[in-house]
């Protein structure tokens, strides 16, 4: 066995990554991948308020589900890797970028020496075994899909842990950047058990102190923190507050510092508060339409004919698909619904992630009068009457809206459904609706947003698309660790995403985050989250 | 005594198992898997069954049920599913939030409504009982989520006097808690208050002309010693009865209060447990809400047979 170098992913060191200090609007496609409050100047001590728009669930990397619980995790739970400004993938626990062997089948860690938990045990490669092998088994783990390929974990000393794979998969790496690579103190699994998350205990600038439900999570300094010199804040206050008007007005009145996620109405309300500043990334995820093809007996059976009730030729015709796509303008509804803020997409990967491409990127043009061809070629009768899930939010409803009204003009005589989250995730598993509009708050690696929603046993393809060609691009895109070549054959796959059209993409959300001028050193990266580690207030 | 005691005993017993069977079957039978809202956007099939399976959700419901209430029994409400935490300690947590918001804004109408029902009155058809009215009127029109934003624009961010949002306990510090609380018991209380108004006014014009007022007034006592001392202190017997009535109807109010000003009440608690479908939270929640009504209308009863010894008589009041 020849252990290689991961040559493809480049490692940039995380720090100083004050490369996009300025914190301004931009709506250009090109975008940016992370923002930063000026940093440097921090004095040391004080409680930062962050607002979070929604309650975390457990903080139990094995089990967390949530992207407010990922926000918390950054302060308490580092990982063997960590994104970038770049997004790409650098060592935060682990000691280097991994060695993998030829085959791709063995994958070793070093891990990074003198780490301490916040309970003061020790880190080492017996730790990061006892974790994965709980991601790996434990019930209720929310990591099994994550961490699929592996399987066996060994220690061969006391630095080093060794991951054997069933066969190679690329984006292992990305999934060891996220919960999969966070490692518990195995002091506390044992005394906590399946009640970790309410006690953690990992390695972090920050501990966890305390939890009161619907109200706050509170961490604290970690003393033991192996770089806790750099630590300027005492605690760090996550506050949850699920209301955006009532998030935007604690920000502005100074009760809290922090603003996780700012609606898109109030940023420029935001931008002309001279107390206030912005951080804009792209996010990485996607908002689209996704059709029902063939999920006629639920999500995980094989792909059929839909019942009668549900039957149409959008589930069968191709053309009806691209008719629709064609009648929506895209740029239009940016406008209308999120006043320009957001932008707008047509495929899975975000155009700042270095596995991009043209074919990625490409996009129809709104053309309503070849959509009206498209349907007289198909032979359906206008106005042609389709129904779509909608949020039953104001947003979801806004946004339902401007599509109807959209695809009007195409000859659609679109149905809205608003309906409430569970819900909808009920009725669209169970294959009960013809279009369902929904998003997916995305990976680094794009495989994430791709494989588990278009392969034929993707765990999520709730629209009952198979196409063997895309199964096998994918399945090539996995196998393989040369990023010009995955980069290529995501774009593959994405073409003929476009032509068989199971989910119309639609927009990509922006990462807003409003924080107070009296904090300085908040980043932020294109995975929408805030990392205070290098926070402070201004000296 | 006892004749009396043990049936109402045993209603109450009914009662409350009749309350617990209806909750845990209504929980279940709102739209939307646990699994499925727990999981949110990451789930498999094998995930979904194992989330079931360690809340117990795949066992049948009879079974789920007589295992919760065994627990119930034992002080154990389960754990959030949501948020992993002891649902005892979050009820612990959000019910004095509650009360004290509650006993704030009574204190806050009460102080407003009999004031201004005073005024109004005593200077009837004048320019005060006009402004005591039209004020009523706005309290009672005024939605309070938008009179909670208005406060907080004006008095949070415009002139930054009060916070915009939090709790603090008033055993932890009273100055900040009334500070705290400042705001969001003027917006619970304002709608009260026009009630407390409205009827403190008219028991008070009442009370202004009957003989006893006049005979206060033959013997030369001051006008103010007429209508603290005599007439306002019969008016209150009413509004007071009005008050208590309310009591229930404001912690229910409270929920939209809560959201505005982010205390993590009572309200805040089962609106969030009903969205992400924490089945042991709601039903911990109505259970120590429907324990407290019970165990409140027992006392009653007892208190009735107490005070009127025909209650336990005959069963019924004469």
């Amino acid at each position: 066995m020849r252990p290689s170098v991961l040559r493809s992913v480049v490692a940039v060191s995380a720090l100083g990554l004050t490369l996009a200090a300025c914190s301004s609007i931009d709506s250009s496609a090109g975008g940016q991948a992370a923002a930063t409050t000026a940093a440097g100047g921090a004095k040391a001590g004080g409680t930062l308020v962050v607002a979070l728009s929604d309650e975390p669930d457990p903080l139990d990397p094995t089990t967390a589900r949530t992207l407010v619980g990922r926000s918390v995790f950054t302060s308490i739970c580092e990982k063997l890797y960590d994104i970038d400004a770049k997004l790409t993938i650098v060592p935060q626990l682990a000691a280097a970028l991994p060695q993998i062997s030829a085959d791709g089948r063995t994958v070793t860690i070093k891990v990074r020496s003198g780490v301490k938990f916040a309970d003061g045990t020790a880190l080492d490669a017996a730790a990061v075994k006892t974790s994965l092998d709980r991601d790996l088994t434990l019930p209720t783990s929310a990591r099994k899909s994550d961490l699929a390929s592996v399987q066996e974990v060994t220690v061969t000393d006391p630095a080093t842990v060794v991951l054997h794979l069933r066969a190679p998969f690329a984006p292992l790496l990305a999934q060891l950047a996220d919960r999969a690579g966070m490692v518990m103190s195995p002091a506390a699994l044992k005394s906590e058990g399946e009640n970790f998350g309410a006690k953690p205990v990992c390695v972090g600038p920050y501990k966890f102190q305390s939890r009161v439900a619907q109200d706050h999570i509170d961490v604290v300094k970690d003393p033991n923190y192996y770089d806790a010199g750099n630590v300027k804040l005492d605690k760090v206050s996550y506050k949850i507050i699920a209301d955006s008007t009532t998030r935007f007005n604690n920000l502005r009145s100074g009760d809290v510092q922090v603003l996780d996620t700012v609606a898109p109405t109030d940023v420029d309300a935001l931008q002309a508060d001279p107390k206030l500043s912005l951080l804009t990334s792209d996010s990485l995820g996607y908002q689209g339409i996704t059709v029902n093809l063939g999920n006629a007996d639920g999500i995980g059976k094989p792909a059929a004919a839909l019942p009668a009730k549900l039957a149409s030729p959008m589930a069968t015709d191709p053309r009806v698909r691209h008719a629709f796509e064609l009648s929506l303008d895209r740029d239009a509804i940016n406008k209308v619904v999120f006043q320009g803020k957001f932008a707008a997409a047509c495929g899975p990967i975000s155009p700042d992630s270095p596995f991009s491409s043209d074919d990625a990127q490409a996009c129809p043009q709104h053309d309503p009068g070849q959509a009206k061809q498209l349907l007289q070629q198909a032979g359906v009768r206008t106005p042609f009457r389709i129904d779509m899930i909608v949020a039953n939010t104001p947003i979801g409803t806004r946004l339902g809206q401007a599509i109807q009204a959209q695809v009007k003009d195409g000859g659609f005589d679109l149905r809205l459904v608003p309906t409430e989250f569970a819900s909808s995730l009920d009725q669209t598993d169970a294959g009960n609706y013809q279009m369902f509009q929904v998003g997916w708050s995305g990976r680094v690696d794009p495989d994430g947003n791709i494989s588990n929603f278009v392969s034929t046993e993707g765990s999520q393809n709730n629209n009952g698309y198979t196409n063997p060609a895309v199964d096998k691009l994918i399945s090539q895109s996995q196998s393989t660790s040369d990023n010009d070549a995955r980069a290529r054959l995501f774009g593959q796959v994405i073409s003929q995403l476009h032509k068989d059209l199971p989910i119309i993409y639609l927009y990509r959300v922006k990462n807003f985050t409003g924080v107070a001028r009296t904090v300085v050193g908040v980043q932020m990266y294109g995975d929408g989250l805030m990392r205070f580690k290098n926070a402070g207030f201004a000296g | 005594m006892g004749r009396y005691l043990i049936p109402r005993l045993l209603e109450s017993v009914v009662t409350f198992v009749l309350v617990t069977i209806v909750v845990f079957i209504g929980v279940r039978a709102l739209p939307g898997d646990p699994a499925r809202a727990l999981a949110g956007e990451e789930s498999t099939p094998e995930q979904l069954a194992a989330i079931r399976h360690s809340f117990g959700l795949d066992q049948p419901v009879p079974v789920q049920y007589l295992r919760y209430v065994g627990n119930a029994l034992h002080g154990d409400l389960g754990r959030s599913s949501r948020t992993g935490l002891p649902v005892a300690d979050s009820i612990g947590h959000a019910l004095p939030v509650t009360l004290q918001l509650a006993v704030f804004a009574i204190a806050v109408a009460a102080l407003i409504g009999v004031g201004a029902g005073v005024v109004a009155a005593v200077r009837r058809r004048g320019p005060a009982e006009w402004a005591a009215n039209s004020v009523a009127l706005l309290g009672l029109s005024v939605p309070s989520f938008w009179l909670g934003l208005m406060g907080v624009l004006v008095f949070a961010i415009a002139y930054p006097v009060l916070p915009a949002s939090g709790y603090v306990s008033v055993f932890a510090d009273p100055y900040e808690s009334f500070r705290h609380l400042l705001m969001p018991a003027v917006v619970l209380g304002s709608g009260l208050a026009a009630v407390v108004m409205r009827q403190t006014r008219s028991a008070m014009i009442e009370a202004l002309g009957t003989d006893y007022v006049r005979t206060a007034k033959a013997k030369g006592l001051s006008g103010g010693q007429v209508v603290i001392g005599h007439a306002l202190r019969n008016s209150l017997i009413v509004v007071t009865t009005i008050v208590g009535l309310q009591l229930g109807g404001l912690i229910s109010g409270a929920v939209v209060t809560e959201q505005i000003f982010v205390l993590p009440g009572f309200g805040k608690l089962i609106i969030d447990a009903v969205f992400t479908r924490d089945y042991p939270m709601i039903q911990g929640v109505v259970l120590v809400t429907a324990t407290a009504y019970i165990g409140i209308n027992l006392l009653v009863d007892l208190l009735y047979s107490v005070i009127d010894p025909r209650v336990r008589v005959g069963g019924t009041v004469l």
